[in-house]
């Protein structure tokens, strides 16, 4: 069983119904990977032709169980984004944070390379000073 | 009839006890690697929101400095962040820089 998750989990697969047609399984899957839904859907059409009641099974199965999206799962397109990534590889959404952090690592180090070198203004202060 | 036995038992035998014993097999191994835990998440989760929070302080900074002084030239271009971060909206609006904002960093740097 899933551990108690004190607000939602973001990385179990929930039905997107408020965005679905049926049950909102192929949604469910867009929102979880970040493809664009029209693929499963397509996906989901060829294989209930090539597989019969199968695949149509599967779909009913999965939507009994798979719990329903939250309403207010992401606060922004960004996060939606962001946790698209970490579902899809934890690995790359770690080097990207790493990126991130080393880009403000950056801006600091040429803030701080501007106060203590390139400021006419620090200078005369320091002049002033003595 | 001795062939068909033996081959209803290996049957029999192949799927009550292999057939479940490859799926735990792979289920455990999958479980191992490739799903991230509770605490992953959540660090997943704080991860973003310092980064988030870096970059918007960030900006403010390199808005105060490049008020202070026009030929600042920031270190990266803005609206490049790896997360995909957002410029905010209204600049602040601040005075100038007093000059006591400057006389503890004068006085540290002014000592040999």
């Amino acid at each position: 069983m899933t551990p108690y998750a004190p607000h939602p989990a973001h990385t179990r697969f929930y039905r997107d119904k408020a965005n679905g047609k049926i049950m909102g399984v192929c949604a469910g899957l867009a929102d979880y990977t970040g493809v664009d839904v029209l693929w499963f859907r397509i996906g989901a059409i060829i294989a209930a032709s090539v597989t019969g009641g199968g695949i149509i099974l599967a779909y009913v199965l999965v939507g009994f169980f798979a719990a329903k999206k939250p309403p207010h799962l992401y606060a922004s397109p960004d996060e939606q984004r962001y946790w698209q990534g970490v579902r899809q590889s934890p690995r790359r959404t770690t080097r990207e944070i790493r990126a991130s952090f080393r880009e403000i690592d950056r801006r600091l180090a040429a803030v701080e390379a501007h106060y203590v070198s390139a400021n006419p203004r620090l200078a005369d202060e320091i002049e002033a000073l003595r | 009839m001795e062939s068909n036995d033996v081959v209803g038992l290996i049957a029999v035998i192949s799927l009550f006890i292999g057939l479940p014993w490859l799926i735990m097999h792979y289920r455990t191994k999958w479980k191992a690697m490739g799903t991230i835990t509770h605490d992953d998440e959540a660090m997943f989760e704080e991860l973003y929101r310092l980064a988030r929070r870096l970059n918007e302080r960030m900006d403010t900074v390199e808005r105060l400095v490049a008020k202070d002084d026009p030929h600042f030239r920031p270190g990266v271009a803005h609206g490049d962040h790896a997360l995909g971060g957002q410029e905010p909206a209204d600049p602040l609006v601040h005075q100038p820089a007093s000059p006591t904002r400057f006389t503890s960093l004068a006085a540290h740097r002014s000592q040999p």
